[in-house]
């Protein structure tokens, strides 16, 4: 027995010495490689979300100890950090080292030949190398970011889907569940089906109601002032209808039917005419509200279920100090019509959006070398798996297996798991090298749908004929 | 005798920066408006193509409705940061208990950056979760909600904008009140003059000159918001003012030529209006006199 406890005791001891020894490694190899660049500044943009604000408040202090060079990371919100990207990008003015790449936008930068290309780079410099990154390791949302080639432009940072979420307290509640199978004949239940979470969103709304509730039955990121309402339109709900690639067929040039397009086709005037009636069971704040109001509205409670970025899962499932919902949050696949899942499943189609983004560097940085250093290191494989539970993103396949996230996931209802396992099932944008330029030009048609100035139908008609105009505009289109 | 050459050679300094951040800007925006330029265009290169964005823009629904909501935004809140503005400098050119505590606090908007006032007024009318709304709901049964109302949205603009500027037409205002000598108002009175006739006939001429330069100041200032309404709605329907529209062309839209007409003919139009108001109210003083 003593032999035993000596033996495991040695064991351990080893196992420490070692793991010192390559901790130490490591330490060295990014001061060593880091040498020549210690004391210079790189700087960053990004949108102020709950992975970027991991970036800025945890791992740029952490570089900076290893390697001596300091990160300024600027979080700010999304249409400022498009501009302030762009703009440097364009004018060539070299502020900003390294640049946040959301999935949708990587098309147009690309075609703009805005980037370094990271894998061509890292080759050139093989002293700066870092051994434990790996391209590799990273899932399949990486392949966003590579050319045809298969080199990568991007170094993933963020990536998750938008996820069904629903109040389990109030689901699972005797007699909630009691009061819905009377009225409706069927039991409560997370949605399958729209029909069934039109029904969820009415009890629910006339429960907060009768109860002198702060509660709706449906979250709406339906901001009339904000390009958030035509995403969830265009790449949430749309594509859970069967509307796919923003009803643009980029081969035909055109958004309209007539020549070859959907936006303003039957599936299209359905997905929104559904959406909008989900107003009706929206809070207040449904028309002023983006993705983070959306988040906030959940976590508040004051939705018994809605359509949430994947980013917000973790916090608003355990973080005590911002959300009232702890412990009670369901996860499930949004829902979706008939056939959807089916043509996903095929690869015919998906049922919503895989969003996420990466860190690149622009051609007109002044540090590429040490921003190279700086996005090996977020894109290594040690700093993943905490980061994942903070900000509800994985980009390593590894990252699913690691044990932190495994109890995550279970306190996130099997986020992680679903991120994971049906992930494939969700898509990100269409490879538009025009997507903002023609996402203005849809937002004010969906926007006075909202305000109900326009019809489902016209909305979406006047829409399809702006695209159109806009795509000839811009030479892309018949 | 006096060098000129001294004189040029100290402005030098000041007229170059004028020339390079000035007027070099502005005839580039000049160049790029007579050209189509888009990055994201399969095209991405400047195409000379004449007044075709500006033909473009008489008959974008978008940029007329941006036109007719800003003059609206900017009568309305103008016209009452003018009439506040008096009345209260007015009243601060007496003595009242409490009157220096009551300068501070009404100067205090002014030094707020226009972003902060867009932010707190965000956070004050939020639907959901602002204390108006809320308290508009439950006293007076109102649904205030700036997100599905433009008309909503459009006049809690105008009511930050008063908040927020009022007090600089007060402090202006005093100031030309202060300067009016005291022996013209005395006579008026001698002579029998009512307040409003010694108001119209004597106070006004003499605040002509401060009234015409506060009110071009608000004008251009109303024209090109855009930093606090953006906070406040994000430029949505009944908020999307031209300042906002051209934000959008030139920026998330990168539609650099377009927007740069747009931007020409906001300029046009605002020294137009500016000039039409100076013409009225000089113009009619003047015939007035005679």
């Amino acid at each position: 027995m003593k032999k035993r406890f000596t033996f495991i005791l040695l064991i351990a001891f080893a196992l420490l010495a070692n793991m010192s020894l390559v901790s130490a490694d490591m330490h060295d190899w990014w001061a060593e490689a880091a040498a020549p660049y210690a004391g210079e500044t790189i700087r960053g943009v990004s949108e102020s979300t709950p992975p970027s604000n991991y970036v800025a408040d945890v791992l740029a202090a952490q570089f900076t100890e290893l390697t001596g060079i300091n990160v300024e990371f600027e979080t700010t919100s999304w249409d400022q950090m498009y501009s302030k990207a762009i703009n440097d990008m364009e004018a060539n003015t070299g502020i900003y080292d390294f640049v946040y790449i959301e999935q949708d936008i990587i098309y147009s930068y690309l075609a703009q030949d805005y980037l370094v290309n990271l894998t061509q780079f890292a080759a050139d410099n093989a002293d700066l190398a870092y051994e434990h990154y790996d391209e590799s390791a990273f899932t399949s949302f990486a392949d966003y970011f590579k050319n045809a080639d298969g080199d990568l432009f991007g170094v993933p940072m963020e990536a998750f889907v938008k996820v069904y979420l629903y109040r389990k307290d109030l689901f699972e509640d005797a007699d909630n569940m009691a009061a819905f199978e009377a009225e409706y004949g069927y039991a409560l239940a997370p949605a399958e089906n729209f029909d069934q979470y039109r029904d969820n969103a009415a009890f629910f709304t006339a429960y907060g109601e009768s109860m002198d509730m702060d509660l709706w039955g449906t979250t709406v990121q339906a901001s009339t002032g904000h390009p958030a309402s035509t995403y969830e339109f265009l790449e949430s709900i749309g594509p859970s209808f069967g509307l796919y690639n923003w009803g643009i067929n980029l081969d035909a040039g055109s958004a309209q039917s007539a020549n070859g397009g959907s936006l303003d086709g039957d599936t299209a005037v359905e997905a929104l005419s559904y959406w909008l009636s989900m107003l009706e069971y929206a809070p207040p704040e449904a028309t002023s509200s983006t993705w983070d109001e959306v988040a906030s509205t959940f976590a508040a409670g004051r939705a018994a279920q809605g359509w949430v970025y994947g980013e917000n899962a973790a916090w608003i499932a355990t973080d005590d100090s911002r959300s009232a919902v702890t412990g009670n949050v369901g996860v499930r696949l949004p829902v979706t019509a008939p056939g959807v899942i089916e043509a996903a499943e095929m690869g015919e189609g998906y049922i919503g959006y895989y969003d996420g983004g990466a860190f690149g560097i622009p051609h007109s940085s002044r540090n590429k070398e040490a921003t190279l250093l700086w996005l090996q290191f977020i894109g290594q494989p040690s700093v993943q798996a905490e980061w994942a539970a903070v900000g509800a993103r994985i980009t390593h396949t590894a990252t699913f297996d690691d044990p932190l996230i495994a109890e995550q996931d279970a306190k996130v209802d099997g986020y992680y798991t679903l991120l994971e396992e049906q992930g494939p099932l969700f898509a990100g944008a269409p490879p538009f090298p025009f997507h903002a330029q023609v996402r203005e030009i849809i937002d004010p048609f969906i926007q006075r749908a909202i305000l109900g100035e326009l019809s489902p139908a016209d909305a979406l008609s006047q829409a399809a004929a702006a695209v159109d105009e806009e795509l000839s505009r811009l030479g892309y289109g018949m | 005798m006096r060098n000129p050459r001294t004189g040029w050679l100290l402005l030098s300094p000041t007229l170059i920066i004028l020339l390079l951040f000035g007027f070099a800007p502005f005839l580039y925006v000049l160049f790029v408006g007579f050209n189509q330029w888009n990055v994201f265009s399969a095209d991405d290169g400047l195409v000379f193509n004449g007044l075709d964005n500006f033909r473009r823009l008489v008959f974008d629904a978008d940029f007329l409705h941006s036109v007719g909501l800003t003059t609206r935004f900017a009568i309305f809140a103008i016209g009452s940061e003018v009439v506040l503005g008096f009345v209260l400098a007015q009243m601060l050119t007496r003595n009242f208990p409490g009157k220096s505590l009551f300068r501070i606090i009404h100067t205090l908007p002014l030094m707020v950056a226009p972003i902060a006032v867009g932010a707190i007024w965000r956070l004050l009318v939020i639907p959901g979760f602002g204390p108006a709304p809320f308290f508009l709901d439950r006293w007076f049964d109102f649904t205030y909600q700036i997100g599905s109302y433009p008309d909503q949205a459009l006049w809690t603009a105008v009511i930050m904008d008063v908040w927020h500027w009022t007090p600089f037409v007060t402090l202006t205002m005093l100031a030309g009140l202060s300067a009016i000598p005291r022996e013209p108002v005395e006579q008026a009175k001698v002579d029998g003059a009512n307040r409003l006739q010694v108001f119209w006939y004597v106070t006004l001429p003499f605040l002509q000159p401060v009234l015409l330069t506060t009110v071009f100041i608000r004008i251009m200032d109303a024209i090109r918001t855009v930093d606090e309404v953006w906070m406040l709605a994000g430029g949505g329907p009944g908020t999307r003012f031209t300042g906002i529209y051209i934000w959008r062309v030139v920026f998330p839209r990168t539609d650099y030529g377009y927007g740069s007409s747009i931007s020409l003919i906001t300029l046009y139009l605002t020294i137009v209006l500016c000039w039409l108001l100076f013409i009225a109210i000089s113009g009619r003083r003047k015939g007035e006199v005679e």
